[in-house]
């Protein structure tokens, strides 16, 4: 009977000690390994205040194929089309940088010979030493200022945001849109937007 | 026993009726189609690995494969939900040359779309130069 009452009393104790161990087993957070995934790819952390690269992707993809399937960049003058890129301001409280945005459908257009894209125009050009280089060239051999690049057409656009909220719930639209301008016109050539809405409460992996 | 009877038959209507509200979520949506054959565009096309679609209760009523006015190659794939929920899936359009070579771009993205029950949607893409004469559609579930 002793033995019994001690075996018991044993077995108690280590079912006390033990419950914790397993309570915060449970409830420990599960760990995930850190891993590569391919850029853009669904299985990526889908957030819902801020834009993630499976919507910049998704909208240099959007814009790309209405460039192409509109065919704008066939009317320019120049072949390929010149193109300037302007502003594309982000007006969207997710910070991140436009040229994910932009240098995406460059590489596209410029690498498959659809456009080429003037980096030494302007004022403020995006490759400062190749445009003086070229204005240098271009007075030893005694030409004009026309003899400097003369692009077709300007691109520029803007990021915005709608928010909403119900209860925990939050949706966020972000859309993208960009605009084509013909220089030599002043006029739009090409538009175009692409939208994208986001629910949920909190960010979350996807699969 | 009639009166019994009655109830029962009474029960097991309301019953029925209970479990098919349920099953169609108030989501669901009806479609009217008015064509009844294929579109002169439409291609053959075959599902390799396994068919994901009709895992999850969609299907590819039809897939079109046409030059479009500015001679860009543009395919479109119409999917249906025969299912009783809302789905949403991903899915990757690549293209390949005349040869059978994939043409790497920045077109080919993973993208995100839903179709509620009942509901059909339409996937399409643009082929990102000349060259692609054919493509690939990847497709996998996001919900």
């Amino acid at each position: 009977m002793r033995t019994h009452l001690r075996i018991a009393r044993s077995a108690a104790r280590t079912l006390v000690h033990a419950a914790p161990i397993a309570v915060l087993a449970l409830a420990a957070p599960a760990c995930e390994r850190a891993r590569y995934i391919e850029t853009g790819s669904p299985e990526g952390i889908i957030s819902v205040g801020e834009v993630d690269m499976q919507d910049i992707l998704r909208a240099s993809s959007g814009m790309l194929e209405s460039l192409i399937e509109t065919g704008v960049l066939k009317t320019a003058k120049n072949k390929p089309a010149e193109l300037v890129i302007d502003q594309v301001v982000n007006d969207t409280s997710s910070r991140f940088s436009v040229d994910e945005l932009t240098y995406r459908m460059r590489e596209q257009l410029v690498n498959s010979g659809q456009a080429a894209v003037v980096t030494t125009y302007g004022q403020t050009p995006e490759d400062k030493t190749a445009q003086d280089l070229l204005r240098r060239q271009a007075f030893l051999k005694g030409e004009r200022a026309s003899q400097m690049p003369d692009p077709d057409f300007s691109l520029s656009g803007k990021i915005t945001q709608v928010k909403r909220t119900a209860g925990d719930t939050k949706q966020v639209s972000y859309t993208f849109r960009l605009t084509l301008t013909n220089i030599r016109t002043g006029l739009e050539s090409w538009t175009k937007t692409v939208s994208m809405t986001k629910v949920g409460n909190k960010p979350a992996v996807g699969f | 026993m009639s009166l019994a009877r009655t109830v029962a038959t009474t029960l097991a209507r309301a019953a029925a009726i209970a479990a098919s509200a349920l099953a169609v979520s108030c989501g669901s949506v009806n479609t009217t189609y008015t064509r009844d054959r294929p579109a002169d565009t439409a291609v053959d096309a075959r599902t390799r690995v396994n068919d994901l679609l009709q895992q999850i209760f969609l299907s590819a009523k039809e897939v079109r494969m046409f030059r479009n006015s500015q001679g860009v190659m543009e395919v479109q794939v119409d999917v249906e939900n025969n299912g009783f929920s809302y789905r949403s899936f991903s899915y990757l359009f690549d293209w390949v040359d005349a040869r059978g070579n994939f043409i790497p771009s920045q077109l080919s993205v993973w993208k995100t779309t839903n179709v509620p029950d009942g509901g059909s949607t339409v996937i399409r893409a643009i082929a990102p130069n000349d060259q692609a004469a054919d493509f690939r559609l990847q497709i996998r579930r996001s919900d």
